[in-house]
């Protein structure tokens, strides 16, 4: 479904060019859940936004379902770390919901049974003419949640979408996000510098390098079953074996 | 409610020292106790002189403001999102808005000469530069965040502009236009001292002239009323039709 080949991304012009992307090939399947796992600095944002047309490659090609990125696509829903300004502040939870649908053209008659079924599906139905302001920094992940999953996505662009939450509330949101993404089917490329967390989520890890020029070094296949605990002797031993490649 | 009667207090406290001090300190003719201000005050209220200059010179500033603001909006807007426009423009910008409506007021005499134009003028002067400032500001700090979610859920640049950007800009347009208020009821006065046959700074030159310190201290107080109560309407206002606009400044 999405398919990355031979990518290369440098920024700035030349003698100064800074290379961070240098070969990266990738392919992910329709409904997978992919992390791209690499310390801070890596180039995995910058990967994630030429995913998701933010950003143009240098060098090399991105096909989405067969036909190549050129520029956001209503398609590929990108999905904040900071939901603070992600989230249109001036609008209620509902509302902001609602601009979704306004942009993506949906008919309105459409519209209240949409809003119903995904705030209901993120438990935000009774806060539902909250502001931003007024949710917990989980309920305002779980509203930009909502709000992307209003638009049908084919694929979740997730740029450490938890990082700013406390261990708790991530957990709670790990295992929101796996049932979400079970019901809707929706592809997931998840960026996360968190071994744990690429563990608990991931069908597959990319591991990438650092940079300059940092590159996917090796794929990894989770392949156990959900939910994972990572006492368990299987998911340690994957633990085990990515720590060993970033360290 | 505490706030409104400490505020009462307040005004009381300084109205009695200021009664006590220029009656027993100071020469009352120099500076008249508030008794004195005030029994001037009622005949210029009676004969509905003061209201005349209070509509004239408020006439001024709405005029003024009201283009300065919707120039200085228009143009702030295009520099804030057209970079080129903002690198080209920048440079003059930075260095007209040091001049205040006060360094205008010979040559706008000149040019639109002491009749109701000279004053729009100057008072769009001082409005535009602030009300420019802070749009392009506003604009150019809308979180690109913001703009990319809104992109990649469907909007058009369009609808990116019109829904994300200006409301988000719209803290920092208010501000501006809450500045330029201020500084609007400031420079209308040394407009008309210099150049007007009317209005409230006319009133002030004109007892100058006359010695009549009682009339001076009236139209000082007119001033201070009329700029505290335009503010407060402005803040109502802002309150009532932009309150979710505003009130989020604290969370980005």
């Amino acid at each position: 479904m999405l398919a990355v080949r031979n990518v290369r991304k440098s920024f700035g012009e030349s003698p100064h060019t800074y290379l961070a992307l240098d070969g990266i090939d990738l392919e992910v399947s329709q409904g997978e859940f992919v992390c791209l796992l690499g310390p801070s600095g890596c180039g995995k944002s910058t990967l994630l936004n030429i995913l998701a047309g933010f950003d143009q490659a240098s060098a090399g090609t991105v096909d989405f379902e067969g036909a190549p990125v050129r520029g956001a696509g209503k398609d590929r829903v990108m999905f904040f770390q900071d939901a603070g300004a992600a989230l249109l502040p001036w609008l209620t939870a509902e509302e902001n919901v609602r601009f979704a649908l306004r942009v993506r053209n949906v008919p309105k008659a459409e519209w209240p049974a949409i809003i119903d079924k995904y705030l209901e599906m993120v438990g935000l139905k009774e806060h539902r003419t909250k502001f931003p302001a007024q949710l917990s920094g989980g309920m305002r992940q779980r509203l930009q949640i909502a709000r992307a999953l209003a638009v049908e996505p084919k694929a979740l662009l997730m740029d450490e979408p938890f990082g700013a939450l406390d261990a708790l509330t991530r957990r709670r949101m790990h295992g929101f996000l796996l049932d979400i993404w079970r019901r809707t089917g929706t592809t997931v490329v998840f960026v996360t510098h968190d071994i744990a967390e690429a563990v608990t989520l991931a069908d597959r890890i990319c591991v990438m390098s650092v940079g300059p020029g940092s590159r996917i070094t090796e794929v990894i296949p989770v392949g156990l079953p959900r939910p994972r605990d990572l006492a368990d002797p299987d998911a340690a031993r994957v633990f085990k074996r990515v720590e060993g490649l970033l360290g | 409610m505490r706030a409104a009667g400490l505020f009462a207090g307040s005004i009381i406290v300084a109205f009695a020292v200021w009664q006590l001090l220029s009656t027993v300190v100071f020469n009352p003719f120099l500076i008249p106790p508030p008794l004195v201000v005030f029994k001037t005050m009622v005949p210029m209220v009676e004969n509905g002189e003061i209201f005349k200059h209070v509509a004239i010179s408020l006439a001024r500033v709405a005029v003024g403001f009201t283009t300065g603001c919707v120039a200085g909006i228009t143009l702030g807007v295009i520099l804030g999102r057209i970079k080129l426009v903002n690198e080209l423009l920048d440079p003059i910008i930075e260095l007209l808005r040091y001049l205040s409506p006060t360094a205008m007021i010979p040559i706008a005499v000149i040019w639109f000469g002491i009749g109701e134009l000279s004053k729009y003028f100057l008072i769009f002067w001082g409005t535009f530069f602030i009300v420019l400032i802070n749009t392009t500001a506003g604009v150019m700090r809308a979180p690109i965040i913001r703009q990319r979610a809104a992109e990649c859920l469907g909007a058009s640049p369009l609808q990116i502009f019109l829904l994300v950007v200006i409301p988000s800009a719209a803290p920092y347009i208010v501000t501006g236009m809450r500045i330029a208020m201020a500084s609007s009821f400031m420079s209308i006065i040394p407009a008309e001292i210099l150049a007007a046959d009317s209005g409230i700074g006319f009133l002030l030159q004109q007892s100058s002239v006359l010695l009549q310190t009682n009339r001076i201290f009236v139209a000082l107080l007119t001033i201070c009323v009329l700029g505290f109560v335009t503010d407060r309407l402005f803040r109502i206002a802002v309150d009532r039709m932009l309150s979710r606009y505003m009130s989020y400044i604290a969370l980005t």
